[in-house]
């Protein structure tokens, strides 16, 4: 009895025996059962995929979200699914931002990219430069799906608008203060609307005990933050011809002043692990009471106040000559490699995300922002902007938006260049001034 | 002696393990080392650079530094496995139940996961709240940022990998210890020698052999370390904690430099070569001293 026999007979409705019986002739030897076999797995896998997925075109999405805001953007990708019966979006899970991004730049490599994925905004640029990602503003309705100004490609970036359309924006961000408001209110203070008041205040909230220790600030050692310093303190990433700048002595002054916060004032905590995690470690801080305030994104609005067991009221970063905010989050883009069937059904998807109900959900549910006048109009309009005052500070924030520089090299000068740079300066102590030269030196230097 | 029939009867039965070596060591070995003279980010045509991508770690400080990173990380870890996992094959070696449970469990850390050792130990070393701080305070010692402070976070990584590996490292030493045969200790006891005389000249030349296993599996674990980085520190605080391989990972993965990660890998190999080749060298020479020791 051969080992195909012998199966036969323990599972006489297998399907693997039913393939195998039209491949393995009556006497198998060792060859040609190990022939069969290797070829085996492609046909089962093919008869294995659902009648979903053979009947209508798959569109396939890389995402990066995590925690509350997967749950939302899952829910949307089902009801999308759900609302028609030709296109079925798969969102797949791709680890953090950066993760995310590395995954995707092998698989456009590789020649296996997804349909359609999101990126930050500091990556658009550059992603546009190497072509591999598809121009939009041909596709039906593009130029109709009234997004609002500073968040889409066309504010976010200086002169957006003069390219082509490469990114749809759908979970976007401004950073802003979380105030612990029991606390500020112990304290008598009031949302910190200057750097100087940011120090008093923070010194009046540290407390420094042994046991039970308390920190007037946090935030993340992140590039994002300290680009809103800057700009706060007048600089500009690049100059007016283009030359990276890091905002010259503003990009200083505001890295001196984190060093000041952490060294001397001795009022910030700094948070274990780079990237995201440190992100993460500050939410944890602050929802824990160990931080009194923080710098934080708008996506953690609902996390943060579900989570805390105080009353959470946000308000706008201070200003220091001027009122500054960068955006955040991401951008959907679509990868110019998809086949063209695939990006007319993943066109589909892009417009049902944007539509009112979709940006209304997306925005109530996680704290992005609501990317279009229309889903801006029906909240303010059904008053959930006046049940929810902490969404509106981001709201009135949009007005001191940042556009960030059209720079393919940009991503570049966050990850490599500047990040590492800004932490040794507030880890190690290092002349701010003299670390930001250096910086400036490595970012004209070739890819 | 088998003789074989035709001469290329061995080429082909190694033909197996050589092909495997050439796919999965040589040639990506040949890619990286060729890759290392160019900038490159996968997506956008390679630009030849010569030694540009070794000059730029060298000017930075990042080759030094992570190649100095990883050899102190490495000689904790060496030092540190060994030395516990004597003192605890030492101390543990007794028959009973007693010691059998305090063996296993101490052997359970080599066991779990490195992503839960390492979850686990950024929650006992956090600064506020984590069970090592708050002893610390509670005999009056200022707040230790074990994973935010440069100086000590490599200390930290390789204490943490040193309690994980330990456990391993005690079993072989207790096998060592089980193969010295009893009569040679009761004569040397019977001759008037200390327990801590037999220990120094009985006990430990005699485990040289399995001291020397110890320190290169521990030796291979050091320079493999990743995911305990990846997990505790991301590398950071500024760069303190990026050894080789998240060197690597991060300038080829985060920073799209392909060129410069290659580079790293490159000397990366070198080092490893030079260590191995001072490793045999190490042990031929030891191997003639005992030859010639030996001969009348």
């Amino acid at each position: 009895m051969t080992a195909v026999d012998s199966y036969r007979t323990l599972h006489p409705r297998s399907d693997v025996v039913n393939y195998t019986r039209h491949i393995v002739p009556s006497r198998v030897n060792r060859r040609s059962l190990l022939l069969a076999l290797s070829g085996a797995p492609l046909p089962l896998a093919s008869s294995c995929a659902s009648p979903e997925r053979r009947e209508r075109r798959v569109v396939t999405l890389w995402y990066s979200y995590g925690g509350k805001n997967r749950e939302v953007l899952t829910e949307l990708v089902a009801r999308f699914n759900r609302s028609q019966g030709d296109i079925l979006v798969e969102a797949t899970y791709q680890g953090d931002y950066y993760e995310a991004l590395a995954k995707l730049r092998t698989a456009v490599a590789a020649r296996v990219a997804p349909t359609l994925s999101h990126v930050v905004v500091e990556v658009l640029p550059y992603l546009a430069e190497t072509r591999a990602l598809e121009p939009l503003d041909e596709y039906p309705g593009a130029r109709e799906l009234g997004l609002v100004h500073s968040l889409a490609q066309a504010g976010a970036f200086a002169s957006g608008d003069a390219r082509p359309l490469y990114g749809i924006p759908f979970n976007r961000s401004i950073p802003v203060t979380y105030l612990n408001s029991e606390l500020f209110e112990a304290e008598r203070l009031d949302a910190p609307t200057t750097w100087a008041e940011l120090v008093e205040a923070a010194r009046r909230l540290t407390r420094r005990s042994a046991a039970n220790p308390r920190w007037g600030f946090g935030v993340p050692i992140s590039w994002w933050f300290w680009v809103a310093m800057t700009a706060q303190a007048g600089g500009e990433l690049v100059g007016p011809g283009g030359e990276t700048t890091f905002g010259g002595e503003a990009g200083a002054k505001a890295l001196a002043f984190l060093q000041r916060l952490v060294h001397d004032e001795r009022v910030m905590r700094l948070p274990a692990g780079r990237d995201y995690n440190a992100w993460q470690v500050t939410n944890q801080d602050f929802i824990a009471g160990r931080v009194a305030m923080t710098w934080m994104s708008t996506a953690f609005l609902r996390y943060i106040e579900e989570n805390a067991r105080f009353r959470v009221r946000t308000a706008p970063l201070p200003g220091d000559v001027r009122r500054a905010v960068p955006t955040g989050g991401t951008f959907f883009v679509m990868l110019a490699s998809a086949p063209e069937p695939e990006k007319r059904a993943a066109w589909s998807f892009l417009r049902f995300m944007c539509a009112t109900d979709q940006a209304v959900d997306w925005a109530t549910r996680t704290g992005y922002l609501p990317v279009t006048d229309a889903s801006v109009a029906r909240l303010r309009d059904g008053g959930f902007f006046a049940k929810h005052p902490n969404d509106t500070v981001a709201q009135r924030d949009l007005a001191n938006v940042l556009a960030w520089p059209w720079a393919p090299n940009l991503f570049r000068s966050q990850r490599d260049v500047l990040e590492p740079r800004l932490e040794e300066a507030v880890m190690k102590g290092r002349n701010a001034g003299a670390l930001l030269r250096e910086a400036r030196e490595l970012a004209r230097r070739p890819w | 002696m088998l003789k074989a029939q035709a001469r290329f009867h061995p080429w082909a039965m190694l033909s197996p393990s050589l092909g495997l070596l050439l796919v999965f060591v040589l040639v990506p070995l040949a890619l990286a080392a060729w890759q290392s003279f160019f900038a490159w980010d996968l997506l956008t045509p390679a630009v030849p650079v010569g030694l540009g991508n070794f000059r730029a770690l060298a000017e930075s400080g990042a080759l030094l530094g992570t190649a100095g990173r990883t050899l102190a990380f490495s000689a904790l870890v060496v030092s540190g496995a060994t030395v516990t996992g004597l003192a605890l094959a030492l101390l543990l070696d007794r028959p009973g139940a007693l010691f059998a449970w305090v063996r296993s469990s101490i052997f359970a850390a080599y066991v779990v996961s490195w992503v839960a050792v390492a979850l686990l130990w950024l929650w006992l070393l956090d600064g506020d709240v984590g069970i090592v701080g708050v002893s610390l305070r509670a005999f009056g010692l200022p707040r230790v940022g074990f994973l935010t402070e440069p100086a000590l976070v490599v200390p930290t990584l390789a204490a943490v990998t040193t309690w994980k590996i330990a456990g391993y490292a005690m079993i072989v030493f207790q096998a060592g210890l089980r193969a010295i045969p009893a009569s040679v200790l009761e004569a040397a006891a019977l001759d008037g020698a200390s327990g801590f005389v037999r220990l120094r000249s009985m006990t430990l030349p005699l485990l040289a052999p399995t001291t020397a296993f110890v320190a290169t599996t521990s030796l291979v674990v050091s320079f493999q370390a990743f995911d305990v980085i990846r997990i505790m520190t991301q590398g950071g605080p500024a760069h303190a904690s990026e050894l080789f391989v998240y060197a690597i990972y991060e300038q080829f993965f985060m920073n799209l430099s392909v060129g410069r990660a290659s580079a790293l890998a490159v000397v990366f190999f070198a080092l490893l070569l030079a260590l191995s080749a001072a490793e045999l060298r190490a042990f031929e020479l030891r191997g003639r001293t005992r030859r010639e020791r030996s001969l009348p």
